[in-house]
């Protein structure tokens, strides 16, 4: 109330100050951001501290297992095994805590005869330490045990839903508590593929949306049969990866420039992902043309706290977002340097860690966090466990080291509104762009001001009303005088 | 004078047709003049401080981009050209009304806007999400009641019927959209011819 009273007073008079105050005209902005960036509630680039650094990496040699050939997957377990699917050497690797490999699968029995994998694409490794491996060459998917036995293999599917001339080619795969499996196969735009425990191909799930050209839908619907069938067909866009958090829920990103590239899909396929962020989750959201456009989001991965990272393969970005899709921090770029990538194909998270594999260089390059990375992720966290008051002083830091962090206001925000600080709060909100919660603790202010200062309002309110009524009495007697006098 | 000058406008806004009817027989043009002059600058300056310091929950614009210069060109530039287009037109149609009076017409109708919207600045800043739907339903008031009396104003200004100012009023923005376009196309043959020249001068200069 107080500081919008010396709002409104400067505003009143300073009238020409405040004119020509709006006469700056645009700030020059840099077509390329700081290194290490986050976009602000405006869509602005804004500089950031970097949340995490590239500390090692992860060549075939310095593993011992020799040079890795085109790898396309890596997935790390919750005992922090990473198993690497060496794609181009058609093997996978396993490294232990320290990087280095400690077992390589190449070969396997298969029904009693040895057998090799043909070009895998995708690797999945379950809680039990079950690995289903995509095994696209060979069209089909092999499952194995936690001692690498090859223990079941999915081979193309017999289905009335698939088409007679329907390929099976797996990419990536997924595999869920009870033991479903969700496979990424190439070619298909009806969704994920979904298998049962035992194998059976059970049906679609999550298709995305098509997208529609209104003028290339008029000239379709005045065209002939035999014209129509000549035109590209409309299809739903292809998924590009598949993840899944540990209560079930798949996390998938697509192609889609028009729709939304992430998703969160629940048991029916239906997206459940939560955007309440300043904007959609969808990578870069500032870009031109001429560096080559949207974002094309190649992997996604999904941490604790339903924080999730995707992998944009064009600028070799990785963003983070938390659960209510509020983007948290941004790494990566393609280069030479430590840290930056060639041609970035997977990314995975070790406990804090985040692992991103390169396919051409054949390497993996892991990101440890800063102070502020890991204040972020804490803050986050505790956030997300309802712990309040830790949030509050985790996001107060993580504001003193990044100013521009608005989402971290709102944290601070609801911390104040929870203990009934409802003044601090509006302000918090306020910075952090917050309109929903704004209103809410607004509302309360307005409340406690009005209650503490009743007294003050009544009575200016009836003095004003007693001032008037004097005021037309005195005019009424000096009109009856007037007439009087005439 | 003080009272008898600001005793005009708001009568217009409630007695438009007796209003416009004064207006245009009875009232001096000069003082009429300045009143609508008076108008555009308090509509602009009611259009700065909106950006500026309506309330977070209904003021979206980014601070950044808040230039007052083009606050001004808002108002001016869609005045004028409403006032030349429905001139251009109303001289062809029989029109009854001069450049001045259409223009002093215009202006008037603006009150209304500058009446509402000027105290809902402040009020919007005291307002919580809920009681934003009283904002908008007062700013889109405020625009229609001004719509109404820009039609009553037209109408007597150039003395025509309901429907025929129906058809003006549809024609003038059909006008005005047509020297928008033009207005554009000039500006931009003009920044091509510019950029030539000084091609043509860098070329001159780097090779002599």
């Amino acid at each position: 109330m107080v500081a919008s009273m010396k709002k409104r007073k400067a505003g009143l008079l300073a009238l020409c100050c405040l004119v020509s105050l709006g006469l700056g005209g645009e700030l020059v902005q840099a077509e390329s951001a700081a290194p290490s960036y986050n976009y602000s509630y405006w869509g602005d680039n804004v500089a950031a501290p970097s949340a995490y650094e590239a500390t090692t990496l992860i060549t075939g040699i310095s593993s011992g297992a020799g040079d890795f050939k085109n790898p396309q997957d890596i997935q790390v377990t919750s005992d922090k095994q990473i198993y690497l699917l060496d794609t181009g050497n058609n093997r996978f690797v396993v490294l232990d805590q320290n990087y280095k490999s400690v077992r390589t699968l190449d070969s396997f029995l298969l029904k009693g005869k040895a057998d090799h994998f043909n070009n895998p694409q995708g690797i999945f490794v379950t809680d039990q330490k079950e690995i289903y491996v995509a095994d696209t060459g060979n069209k089909r998917i092999v499952h194995f045990d936690s001692r690498f036995n090859a223990v079941g293999v999915i081979e193309s599917p017999k289905s009335e839903l698939l088409q007679a001339n329907f390929d099976f080619q797996p990419v990536r795969v997924a595999v869920d508590k009870a033991n479903r499996i969700y496979v990424m196969s190439a070619g298909v735009f009806d969704g994920f593929m979904e298998f049962g425990a035992d194998g059976a191909f059970k049906s679609f799930m999550g298709a995305n949306r098509v997208h529609v050209d209104p003028v290339d839908y008029f000239w379709k619907s005045i065209s002939t049969q035999a014209q129509r069938e000549q035109m590209v067909m409309y299809t739903p866009t292809e998924f590009t990866n598949l993840d899944m958090n540990d209560e079930g829920f798949l996390y998938a990103t697509n192609g889609d420039e028009y729709g939304d590239p992430i998703k969160k899909l629940n048991a029916q396929g239906a997206d459940i992902l939560r955007r309440e962020g300043y904007y959609k989750p969808s990578g870069d959201i500032m870009y031109s043309t001429l560096s080559g456009g949207a974002p094309r989001l190649v992997d996604i991965d999904v941490g604790d706290s339903e924080m999730y990272s995707v992998l944009d393969a064009k600028r070799g970005r990785v963003f983070t977002y938390n659960g209510d899709g509020y983007l948290m921090f941004i790494l990566g770029g393609l280069g030479n340097r430590l840290g930056e990538f060639n041609t970035p194909a997977a990314i995975e998270h070790n406990g804090d860690d985040i692992l991103v594999l390169d396919q051409t260089l054949g390497e993996i390059t892991v990101f440890q966090t800063t102070d502020y990375g890991r204040t972020l992720n804490d803050a986050v966290r505790s956030y997300y466990r309802g712990d309040e008051e830790q949030a509050y002083q985790l996001f107060s830091k993580v504001v003193n080291m990044n100013a521009n962090m608005e989402y971290a206001y709102a944290g601070i925000g609801k911390a104040h509104l929870r203990k009934g600080e409802y003044k601090e709060a509006v302000q918090y909100f306020k910075r952090s762009m917050d309109r929903t919660n704004y209103s809410k603790a607004f509302l309360l202010y307005r409340k406690e001001v009005l209650r503490e200062h009743f007294s003050t309002i009544m009575t200016v309110v009836i003095a004003l009303v007693i001032i008037w009524q004097i005021w037309r009495m005195y005019r009424k007697m000096r009109a009856r005088k007037k007439v009087v006098l005439h | 004078m003080n009272r008898e000058a600001l005793h005009t406008p708001l009568y217009v806004i409630v007695h438009p047709f007796n209003g416009y009817w004064d207006l245009k027989y009875e009232c001096s043009q000069k003082k009429s003049l300045i009143l609508s002059f008076g108008i555009l600058f308090m509509l602009i300056l009611t259009n700065i401080l909106g950006s500026q310091y309506s309330g977070f929950l209904v003021n979206l614009n980014n601070p950044k981009d808040l230039n007052s210069l083009l606050e001004t060109a808002y108002v001016l530039v869609p005045v004028l050209f409403w006032c030349v287009a429905n001139w251009s037109l109303t001289t062809l149609m029989d029109g009854e009304g001069k450049f001045v009076e259409i223009f002093i017409t215009t202006c008037f109708a603006l009150i209304p806007i500058v009446l509402i919207n000027f105290p809902w600045i402040w009020v919007s800043n005291i307002i919580t999400a809920q009681e934003s739907s009283f904002y908008y339903f007062f700013k889109n008031f405020a625009v229609i009641w001004s719509g109404l009396l820009l039609f009553v104003g037209i109408m007597t200004v150039h003395q025509f019927s309901p429907s025929k100012t129906i058809g003006t009023i549809l024609l003038t923005v059909v006008a005005m959209a047509f020297m928008a376009f033009l207005a554009l196309l000039f500006f931009s043959l003009i920044q091509q011819i510019v950029e030539f020249i000084s091609t043509i001068t860098q070329e001159i200069v780097l090779r002599g």
